[in-house]
């Protein structure tokens, strides 16, 4: 165990030196740079030269590099080359809209992924199980945008129940308003994440199903739903968390879509804000941690998994 | 082996529609590079938000006069084309990347797989971010971010099979014959292959079409004056109230399409692997 | 399961009903008034109210000195900064006093003398004397000075201060633009000695506004300065929101959570037109859409094909598509004094364009690119690729982001066609550079516009700029598609509201909210 803890620490620490390298060299081919944006149209070629020199762009690109590994070492991501303020207080802000969003659109997928999916699996054969699954295929073929643009039809446009877009000024301080701006948001993702969830729900709750000691009990004259109860969801939920361990990247890109639809302030919003800008520095940190969270999920859910099954661990 | 697999695959209902989705789809692109109704880029303001059937349109037209069954037609071959690129660009990174990781001397080979657990954490969006950014925002911006995206995704199952094939006894008995690896790769792994890639590549071909619907709404697809079905849903949802139906057709049409590789899908590894029918 | 069903018929109803509801549904031209219901008295007003506003481009800084950017502009001229005049933009831009309460210009136009109002002061709470305009023109008049416009201001000699209410500008050679360029941001009195690397987030201007706060990403927060100078504002503080989705501001503005809605769509007016709790109000900008041609290059160089361009744009129909604007005939807004009506120049013409471009060598049609910054409406460029094609030319739009386009447009003038909304005032003299990304390069217009700078009435002036504006149109220097126009949604019960050239400056001096 300890081998494998180390063995998966180092390949985590590679990940992320790699990735690192990777996020700065992609970047740096973008045209333009922040200097033209800060120095618009009226700019000389001298202000712009000085306004660089100010924001250090005319050091060579290792040793920008170096300053920013650095600062990341140390737990600073740096500061916006636009305005000066810091990556890490700005992304803690956004998150307060991304973070309930993802987090939210969990829940409503995994409320529709688990009962669904056991239900499908439990009653195969019949019309429920077929029904459900032709559903859950409707769901993964269905666009997370325009589930989003219907929902607005329907519960803003016509009915007026939900704001179609937008998230308060204030943010939470007004949390009612906030916690109804999200709503839909949540659907539209919940949604989307939770047909292609349920397909694995279902195929692992099949499995358990065919497995010996769930027919062991029912032959011990439980029924199914006993059977399963008592021995099978432990065994079904483990395949099933690390595929939403591995979804949350997808997930994460399905904020970034949703937070267009619905105009709501959160990473994704300020990612292409800052792209457009070429506020290289943010984008990088905001990048790079985006990245190292889905690395850090697959190893979570790598050591988890090996925790739980006792199959995968090494003989000792 | 794909010859014998054409007649499970029509007894299913889920690959008959997938088929005929994507008959369909195929139809839609190929008439519309001929004819449409109307000129999918003609705008003209006195013919602007027409009902269904009004002056003609069949699905009415757009605040500045797009006919949108004819728009509708000529995004079909956007959607096609960034289906099949995708395919193909996934194809040939997942390939490449799969053969080096088994091929490769031990250390090399690791290194690889190591890349490419590393890419998958990529978000394809991210990689559109970035090459919209350097190359302006166009149909092979997304293809190539799609289908990067997704090659290694096929890379991993790749490698698995190929894995497999690699130690399994025909292999081993070619080598002991002295067969070179290329001819190894062309005569045994490649064929053993092709049944899990075509699987592969219809659902990467769905998962291409929502997507590349996805890039072109948030701007990082073809140019918005070409008609495309994202291009589409962006520039209708300002008007979603006063027009509901404008952003109804062109979701249902990826939709519908997606749905359609998905089953093709789907019914062509129930058909080609006869371990799946007795499970399902 | 049982969850599931109900929406597909939700959406059969909605379907339904908007089908059934008609063209009435759909956003027709904009109704709007240039009228605004007049301030009541001072007893009945609320100066104890916070305005919310939705503006659009949020500054990047607030460094009015070094960083550029109409949007700095927007709300710190005349609201937190002051210069010696300004402009009322309500009034087709009439050069207004604010520091300096009166100025004359000597005989020889070679030097302007202004008086200041005496009282004024800076939030920091310092008297503001001649010494302080004097330096703040010096720093924009130093070389290497990272002043935004400190360009404009090459006829400067010297400023002095012969006492500390009189500020005396000496010019090395008559400047009609001297009182304008005064009004713009290079004008700004700064504190003596202010260290403009403190001014990215903080202020110490004069104006009746002070910066209360700074919701990077979300607001920016004014306060009625209580110690102001002058006359005291009529709200005690005004919140920005910036807001850039339409849907979403005018999400914001039916529920209340703005009461002014700068730069709405005209398109999407429909929720606001209808009842009278908001009013709409519609004002001149100085948005000049203009589509660039690269004249330097091929086959811009032809003047056949630049005219065949322009006369196979229906600029009628760009202004239906966009919802509201003017057609003009070249760079100039109908509020400059140097406007005439030059729209019959190029009018639409598509056979007309036909034959010449087949004049030019492309009777088999002509394959053109369009750069265009992604910020723009989409449906100006499908109006361009329908109304081109007509005439034979197949165009490719690619969007560009700004900074992109700013480098590969603007900076190396890599492009064919290129699409951008020149919203600066005043800016004809880009048509006077030959380094400019236009690459427009005539001798005649140059020397004119030189002779207007120089001229010694601002009717020689206005004379020589019209004969500017025309030759420029008749050499199609460039295509302008069409003005914009502002349109500014406001809530029943708020007054004084600016309505023209809003997103240049938003001066809140007469913003009032009724009890």
């Amino acid at each position: 165990m300890t081998l494998f803890l180390l063995r998966r620490t180092g390949l985590l620490v590679v990940a992320l030196a790699i990735a690192s390298v990777l996020v700065f060299v992609l970047l740096r081919l973008l045209p333009g740079d922040v200097a033209a944006t800060i120095g618009g149209f009226r700019a000389t070629s001298e202000q712009l030269a000085s306004i660089r020199a100010e924001l250090g762009l005319d050091r060579p690109l290792p040793a920008q590099f170096g300053s920013w590994v650095t600062g990341v070492l140390h737990g600073d991501f740096g500061r916006s080359q636009l305005n000066g303020t810091s990556v890490t207080g700005e992304l803690g802000r956004k998150l307060q809209v991304t973070a309930p969003l993802v987090a939210g659109a969990v829940v409503v997928a995994l409320a529709v992924a688990v009962p669904f999916g056991t239900w499908a699996a439990v009653r195969r054969r019949g019309p429920i199980g077929t029904g459900i699954s032709a559903l859950s295929q409707i769901g993964i073929a269905v666009p997370t945008l325009w589930l989003g643009l219907v929902l607005v039809l329907v519960f803003s446009v016509e009915l007026g129940w939900l704001p179609a877009q937008g998230f308060p000024a204030d943010g939470w301080n007004s949390p009612g308003l906030a916690l109804k701006s999200l709503v839909l948001p949540w659907i539209a993702l919940g949604l989307s994440e939770g047909a292609v969830l349920l397909r694995f729900v279902r195929s692992a709750v099949l499995g358990v199903l065919d497995a010996d000691y769930v027919r062991a009990a029912r032959a011990k004259g439980l029924t199914k739903a006993q059977a399963l109860r008592r021995h099978g969801f432990r065994n079904a939920a483990l395949p099933v968390v690390s595929i939403l361990g591995l979804q949350l990247a997808t997930l994460i890109v399905g904020a970034v879509v949703v937070e267009r639809v619905f105009t709501l302030p959160g990473v994704g919003s300020m990612l292409v804000g800052d792209v457009g800008n070429r506020d290289l520095v943010k984008v990088q940190g905001e990048v790079f941690l985006v990245v190292a969270a889905v690395l850090v999920i697959g190893f979570a859910v790598d050591v988890v998994h090996r925790l739980i099954d006792p199959r995968l661990r090494e003989p000792r | 082996m794909i010859r014998r697999a054409w007649r499970p695959l029509l007894r299913r209902p889920g690959g008959v529609f997938g088929l005929a989705v994507v008959v369909l789809l195929v139809l839609a692109g190929v008439v519309s590079l001929w004819w449409t109704p109307f000129d999918p880029q003609a705008t003209n303001p006195g013919q602007a938000w027409l009902l269904p059937f009004q002056g003609g349109h069949l699905l009415g037209t757009d605040r500045i006069g797009h006919d949108q069954f004819s728009q509708l037609l000529a995004g079909a071959r956007e959607t096609l084309v960034a289906a099949v690129a995708s395919a193909a660009v996934a194809t040939v990174v997942g390939l490449v990347l799969a053969l080096l990781a088994v091929l490769t001397p031990r250390w090399v080979g690791a290194g690889v797989v190591q890349l490419i657990d590393l890419l998958v954490a990529f978000p394809v969006l991210l990689l559109a971010m970035v090459l919209a950014a350097v190359y302006g925002s166009s149909l092979a911006t997304v293809v190539a971010a799609i289908g990067i995206g997704f090659g290694v995704a096929v890379a991993r199952v790749a490698r698995a099979e190929l894995t497999a094939a690699l130690g399994s006894d025909y292999v081993l008995a070619a080598r002991a014959g002295g067969a070179r690896t290329g001819r190894i790769v062309r005569r045994h792994l490649l064929p053993t292959l092709a049944p899990t890639l075509i699987v592969q590549l219809s659902l990467v071909m769905a998962l291409a079409v929502l997507a590349e619907a996805a890039l072109t709404y948030l701007g990082y697809g073809s140019s918005p004056s070409s008609p495309s079905w994202g291009g589409m849903l962006h520039e209708q949802q300002a008007y979603i109230a006063a027009r509901p139906l404008l952003v109804i057709w062109p979701g249902l049409a990826v939709a519908l399409t997606v749905l359609g590789f998905n089953l093709l899908g789907d019914a062509l590894r129930d058909a080609t692997d006869p371990r799946l029918v007795t499970t399902r | 399961m049982r969850r599931l069903l109900p929406i597909p018929a939700a959406l059969v109803a909605v379907v339904l009903t908007a089908t059934a509801c008609g063209t009435g549904g759909a956003a027709d031209p904009a109704a709007g008034t240039s009228a605004q219901a007049a301030t009541p008295p001072d007893d009945q007003l609320n100066t104890a109210a916070t305005v919310n506003v939705r503006l659009v481009l949020e500054p990047s800084s607030l460094n009015i000195f070094s960083t550029s950017g109409a949007a700095l502009d927007q709300i710190l001229l005349d609201n937190v900064y002051q210069n010696l005049v300004s402009v009322n933009p309500e009034e087709k831009d009439k050069i207004v006093p604010q520091l300096a309460t009166s100025w004359e210009q000597a005989p020889d136009g070679l030097s302007y003398t202004f008086h200041l109002a005496s009282g004024a002061k800076f939030h920091d709470g310092s008297p503001l004397t001649s010494a302080d305009v004097v330096w703040s023109l010096q720093q924009q008049t130093a070389s290497g000075s990272k002043a935004v416009y400190g360009a404009e201001f090459a006829s400067i000699a010297d400023v002095t201060a012969p006492d500390p209410t009189t500020v005396r500008i000496g010019l090395k050679s008559r400047d009609t633009f001297l009182l304008w360029n005064l009004t713009q941001r290079g004008g700004v009195v700064f504190k003596k000695g202010t260290d403009f690397a403190t001014l990215d987030g903080a202020e110490n201007g004069s104006g009746p506004f002070k910066l209360a706060q700074w919701n990077r990403g979300s607001s920016i927060t004014f306060q009625r300065d209580d110690a102001y100078w002058g006359a005291k504002p009529k709200v005690a503080k005004v919140v920005f929101h910036y807001i850039t989705e339409t849907n979403a501001a005018n999400n914001a503005e039916q529920t209340g959570q703005t009461d002014v809605e700068t730069a709405a769509d005209p398109t999407l007016l429909q929720p606001f037109t209808s009842g009278d709790a908001f009013s709409v109000l519609k004002g001149t900008t100085t948005d000049k859409y203009t589509l660039a041609f690269n004249g330097t290059k091929a086959p811009f160089t032809n003047p056949d094909v630049r005219h065949a361009l322009r006369q196979a744009v229906n600029k009628q129909d760009i202004v239906k598509a966009v919802g509201a604007g003017t057609v003009i005939g070249s760079s100039v807004p109908p509020q400059d004094p140097w406007y005439e009506d030059l729209t019959s120049i190029d009018a639409y013409n598509p056979d007309s364009a036909k034959q010449l471009l087949a004049k030019a060598g492309f009777a088999n049609g002509l394959q053109l690119t369009l750069d265009v910054p992604s910020i723009y409406p989409t449906s100006i460029t499908d109006v361009l690729v329908s109304n081109l094609k007509q005439a034979g030319v197949t165009l490719t739009v690619k969007q560009v982001e700004f900074p992109a386009w700013l480098s590969q447009v603007f900076k190396n003038h890599d492009f064919q066609l290129s699409l951008v909304d020149h919203a600066e005032a005043r800016d004809i003299a880009n048509y006077t550079k030959p380094a400019y990304y236009f690459g427009y390069d005539d001798k005649q217009v140059q020397q004119w516009y030189g002779q207007a700078r120089t001229a010694a009435t601002d009717a020689e002036r206005d004379t020589l700029l019209k004969q500017v504006a025309k030759q420029i149109s008749t050499d199609a220097a460039s295509d302008w598609l069409f003005l914009g126009e502002a349109h500014t949604v406001v809530r029943k019960g708020v007054y004084g509201v600016p309505k023209a050239e809003t997103s240049n400056r938003f001066p809140l001096a007469n913003l009032a909210v009724g009890k």
